[in-house]
């Protein structure tokens, strides 16, 4: 992999945590921690991986990507605006009556959006449709998801795991976004699903695990789906919840973040400082 | 009007007939699919046949999925099941996101009348009427189940079909069908008798009874719930007296629809022959059928004091 794309995907991403950072601005309110923990990952799939056009939306060839966990959806907004699918002012009506971003997404009013997430344990299953469709037409098109760990205690993501593997649908990549915080607290505490790898494995899944603030660890991971033929690929990615932000960082409280006194300029200043030594490594 | 089709024979006979002019058509099953009647289609077109198991949950989110590539899913189970137990997942990722989807209830009512309440489809009207924008169909005889199969392909968005247990009347003559309009049987002048799905028949049973006493009804059949057609309701009403019957709770179901209408539009006095809000006991269906004044006589029963009163 090419150390500069490597580079430029972090400079991205960072960009895009500096839009989020304005959305919750202009809201004065957003889901922070999670769009954080996998801000990285979805900055690898829209920059380096997913085949997708910003001037044509809809094109039939396209990859598929499902925030299944579809409350971490300012980092998908970030990542389309980022590409082009709709201009930076909207960013600043995040929260706005009849605004075109919700607090989840909504595929009939962004274009990019592929599915109404935000009730947790719906993606994974929408994503085996999706797969399953694509493939049945002979599409080469691949299939994206991301779940959160807390979302796993959701069955229905068991049963849309069971249905992956049992139609070997290789084109599909599901990725655990494992910051192990939920909005009560520490997930294995409320409601233990680890080891979250070997559920999945049992399943039928071919897996990875890595760390999924290590840019090249996530490119490696994504340009080696599938993981093994006939089998769906899962990333089990350690995450750290509200990262780039130091005060929100492993901080539960901050999986939604309602700005306190200076808290909006220190995360401007900490994402321009970030953004700053990636560019001068 | 004796002849008869089994709603199973019906839905294989319609899906084969869409299927040779739709090459769309792929079909879903939460281990439903062969006892919904679909065994020509299952053995036939296998990479298009999509088992999940008995989940119906994940059934409806793989519909969606598979309907976002522009395939046109259908998928059939009991209705306590693909609505009752699936109800988030038909909201969000069939209503919500508008997918072209074709969900089936079949054995709706108490038609599984000796597995009890968890087996019973009596909230299904009035849980998918809360979803918007879902067409809401409930066929009632064996041609307008041809009729309503056809509609529910041909509408692009989600569409509730409810289909009961009771094999469909094939009528002797073709009537003609309107997917926005219900069927107006008769006109009379002292009372109107609106039903839906397998209930018309029972209302078709009864009418001798009713007549003989010296009533006069229309006769309303209803095959779309959603839209409802209010031009039907608001002939109804001129009666000024409108009873309803249907194999569901009198709360959300039809019963309610045409009360809203009347309410809204045309006060008239109603009556719901449905099923009261309660675990309804089970046992062999004719005596349950009859326990809740849904079979003939007690439609008979109900129509002549009500109308006499």
């Amino acid at each position: 992999m090419d150390k500069n794309e490597i580079k430029q995907l972090k400079i991205t991403a960072y960009e895009m945590r500096k839009k989020v950072i304005r959305m919750c601005d202009a809201h004065q309110a957003g889901h922070l921690g999670g769009a954080f923990s996998c801000i990285d990952m979805v900055a690898a799939l829209y920059f380096h991986t997913m085949n997708v056009n910003p001037q044509d939306p809809k094109m039939e060839d396209r990859d598929r990507f499902i925030l299944s966990a579809g409350h971490k959806c300012l980092a998908q907004y970030s990542a389309l605006c980022q590409k082009g699918f709709f201009p930076e002012e909207l960013l600043d009506t995040y929260g706005c009556l009849n605004c075109k971003m919700p607090g989840h997404p909504d595929m009939k009013k962004l274009p990019g959006i592929e599915a109404n997430t935000g009730a947790l344990g719906h993606g994974m299953s929408i994503a085996c449709g999706m797969a399953l469709g694509l493939r049945l037409q002979g599409k080469k098109s691949r299939v994206f998801t991301i779940l959160g760990d807390g979302e796993l205690a959701e069955g229905t993501n068991w049963e849309g795991a069971a249905i992956a593997a049992h139609y070997h649908l290789d084109n599909l990549l599901a990725v655990v976004d494992n910051n192990g915080l939920q909005i009560g607290g520490d997930v294995t505490k409320l409601m233990n699903y680890s080891p979250i790898d070997e559920h999945f494995k049992g399943f039928g899944w071919a897996v990875k695990t890595i760390d999924g603030h290590n840019m090249e660890e996530i490119v490696d991971a994504l340009d080696s789906m599938p993981f093994e033929k006939g089998k769906p690929s899962l990333i089990v990615m350690k995450t750290v919840k509200g990262k780039g932000v130091s005060f929100a960082e492993n901080v539960a409280k901050y999986h939604f973040w309602v700005p306190g006194p200076g808290e909006l300029e220190q995360a401007y200043k900490e994402n321009e400082e970030e953004l700053e030594a990636i560019r001068n490594e | 009007m004796s002849e008869k089709k089994s709603f199973k024979n019906a839905l294989n006979d319609c899906l084969n007939e869409a299927v040779a002019k739709d090459d769309s058509i792929v079909l879903v099953s939460a281990d439903s699919g062969p006892n919904s009647g679909f065994k020509e289609f299952i053995t036939d077109h296998p990479e298009k046949y999509f088992e999940c198991g008995i989940a119906e949950t994940a059934a409806e989110s793989l519909c969606s999925g598979l309907a976002t590539t522009g395939l046109t899913p259908i998928f059939c189970a009991p209705s306590p099941f693909s609505v009752g137990r699936a109800y988030e997942f038909f909201r969000i990722d069939l209503g919500y996101m508008r997918q072209n989807v074709k969900i089936i209830g079949r054995n709706c009512g108490f038609s599984y009348n000796d597995l009890g309440p968890t087996h019973y489809g009596l909230d299904d009207i009035a849980l998918v009427n809360e979803i918007p924008e879902v067409m809401i169909l409930a066929p009632q005889d064996a041609d307008e189940m041809e009729h309503c199969f056809k509609a529910m392909l041909e509408h692009k968005g989600p569409v509730y079909m409810r289909v009961h247990n009771n094999s469909l009347v094939v009528p002797e003559e073709k009537r003609e069908f309107d997917i926005n309009k219900a069927v107006i049987y008769e006109e009379g002048e002292d009372i109107a008798i609106i039903s839906t799905g397998n209930e018309t028949e029972f209302v078709w049973k009864a009418l001798d009874e009713i007549k003989a006493a010296g009533v006069k009804p229309t006769v309303i059949g209803i095959h779309t719930l959603s839209p409802i057609d209010k031009d039907a309701i608001r002939l109804a009403a001129k009666t000024g007296k409108v009873v309803t019957v249907e194999e569901h709770f009198a709360n959300g179901g039809l019963g309610s629809i045409v009360a809203n209408v009347l309410a809204e539009e045309c006060p008239a006095k109603l009556r719901k022959i449905a099923v009261p809000n309660i675990y309804c006991t089970s046992g062999p269906y004719d005596e349950l059928s009859h326990l809740y004044g849904l079979d003939p006589e007690g439609i008979a029963k109900t129509v002549i004091e009500f109308a006499k009163e």
